[in-house]
């Protein structure tokens, strides 16, 4: 069952340095449940995919549906985890966690309630009082997680959330993250541009391309879960793509040149 | 080599940090009273030179006699309430609109562009050049200096609000977007908190600049107040009254910025994450 449909997607930005056509004709379909990532050189709009599911953005042209519904504006059903953790620092760990249910209007109560159960599930009991500057970037990273999950949405929209973190606590995130869409059967959409993240993770693997805003190629990942970003298998596939995106790369330096 | 137990090593090193702080501290306030010692002591000298004309050179002994004197005939007290109130009138006031209106320049572009550029402009105006307009328009009386206040103060509230709404990393905004904050709750629940250091220091500047702006009204137009006892005290030829209202003045302002709103600001540094 289709979950979020791209019908002829086009997403122009007018930079100084001239056009972008960050989507161009983009159509594709992401299924109920599916774990999709999308890697491409930086600038490729991978980010402005998101931005557009999200709803924080406006397509110039073409439709964007969401169980058959178009997208206008945010909506608590698909939640955005950016780079950055982007936490409120003027409050503590549950009180972050539970803002979104807040805004929702939930009671405090309620609220804290299903803000401890999250925060267990990504290892975070003891922070609850904790101020935000006194975590580490993961736990940061973490908080955000929770804070996503606390609105249960059926869409997680994952914007390079691991890119900052080192190498071991984005193997743990990723063991996490994989087991809770084992569990919850959410779809989630992954933009990375670290090629093995994208194969270690995704159910299915979408390259763009560089400048032109096209998907170049998509690729199928069947390997069995739990997967492991060390996995040989992984890396094979992983170097596939790898010289595909190389090309887009070289591509982008061509024209620098 | 020592041969310690692992927690006696930490009880002993944090004793000795314990006692490094301290002596630091003793040594800066130690600094502080000899200087300020020092500084008394030349201005008792000098006072009593033979070549000053003694009215305009009191002695520090006889300013302390001047405030107590003042303080218990509680001629100070009424002029530092007066001046207070006025103050907190013209201050609140200022905050009042202040605040909403900073915030509604960071976020809408046709106020910032309209209100935004005239308190911009305004501000290049020292606030007492207000007063002859005040005083044209509402007489001589308590609302032509609440009006000064107000033109001074408000300004820079204004300006500062708006600069901390525009500064707020819009990623925030985009994650309380994206968690279904509508419009009302971003104002109150992300804007508003998100720039409090800005507001805060806006509240501060907003203050300081009231405290002169009053000061200086209430020394072109006598009043009760502690801007007339300086008036008072240049009329009377009376240097240890002058003197005194000055100390009181600094008293007043050192109280208030550094104590208030000092401890504010670095709460609210330590709590955000920017110290």
């Amino acid at each position: 069952m289709p979950k979020i449909d791209l019908i002829n997607v086009n997403k122009i930005f007018l930079g100084k340095t001239g056009v972008v056509h960050a989507l161009n004709n983009v159509n594709l379909t992401i299924e109920d449940g599916e774990f999709l990532c999308i890697v491409g050189p930086s600038g490729c709009g991978k980010s402005t995919f998101l931005n557009v599911v999200a709803g924080l953005t406006n397509v110039d042209d073409g439709e964007v549906l969401i169980d058959d519904m178009p997208i206008k504006g945010p909506g608590t059903d698909r939640v955005l985890i950016f780079q950055e953790p982007a936490l409120f620092p003027w409050l503590n760990v549950i009180q972050n966690v539970a803002f979104g249910l807040r805004m929702a209007g939930l009671l405090k109560e309620e609220s804290y309630e299903r803000a401890r159960a999250l925060l267990r599930i990504v290892k975070l009991s003891k922070f609850e009082k904790s101020w935000i500057h006194e975590l580490s970037g993961g736990m940061k990273q973490r908080v955000a997680l929770a804070r996503a999950l606390a609105l249960d949405p059926n869409v997680l929209l994952m914007d390079e959330p691991f890119a900052a973190l080192d190498a071991q606590t984005r193997d743990m995130l990723h063991e996490e993250l994989e087991i809770l869409w084992l569990e919850t059967g959410k779809t989630i959409i992954f933009v990375t541009h670290n090629v093995r993240e994208a194969v270690r993770l995704g159910s299915r693997v979408i390259l763009m391309t560089a400048r032109d805003g096209k998907i170049k190629r998509e690729y199928k990942i069947d390997l069995p879960r739990p997967r492991h970003i060390e996995d040989n298998e992984l890396i094979d596939i992983a170097r596939i793509i790898r010289d595909d995106l190389k090309e887009e790369v070289l591509k982008v330096s061509e024209e620098v040149i | 080599m020592s041969n310690l137990e692992p927690s006696r090593v930490v009880s002993k090193v944090e004793k000795e940090r314990e006692n490094d702080l301290r002596t630091q501290r003793f040594k800066s306030v130690a600094l502080k009273l000899l200087f300020y010692g020092f500084l008394v002591l030349i201005w008792h000298l000098f006072a009593n030179l033979e070549t000053l004309k003694h009215f305009l050179f009191p002695t520090p002994l006889e300013v302390l006699v001047t405030l107590w004197n003042g303080i218990s005939d509680k001629s100070f007290v009424y002029a530092i309430y007066a001046s207070m109130k006025r103050l907190l009138i013209g201050y609140l006031i200022s905050l009042i609109i202040g605040l909403p209106l900073g915030l509604c320049l960071g976020r809408i572009k046709w106020m910032d562009e309209t209100i935004g550029s005239l308190s911009l402009g305004l501000q290049a105006l020292p606030s007492i050049c207000w007063l002859p307009l005040a005083i044209l328009w509402f007489g001589l009386n308590e609302i032509a200096i609440q009006f000064v206040i107000i033109m001074g103060s408000i300004l820079s509230i204004t300006l500062t609000v708006r600069d901390g709404v525009i500064s707020i990393s819009p990623i925030l905004l985009k994650a309380a977007q994206v968690l279904g904050a509508s419009k009302i709750k971003l104002y109150t629940h992300v804007l508003v908190p998100a720039s409090l250091p800005y507001i805060l220091t806006g509240a501060r500047l907003g203050w300081t600049f009231a405290w002169r702006s009053l000061m200086a009204a209430e020394l072109l137009y006598v009043s009760a107040g502690l801007g007339s006892i300086l008036t008072m005290g240049r009329e009377l030829h009376d240097m240890a009254m002058v003197i005194s209202a000055m100390l009181i003045i600094i008293g007043i302002g050192l109280f208030f910025d550094k104590l208030i709103f000092g401890y504010l600001e670095h709460f609210i540094a330590v709590r955000w994450g920017t110290k």
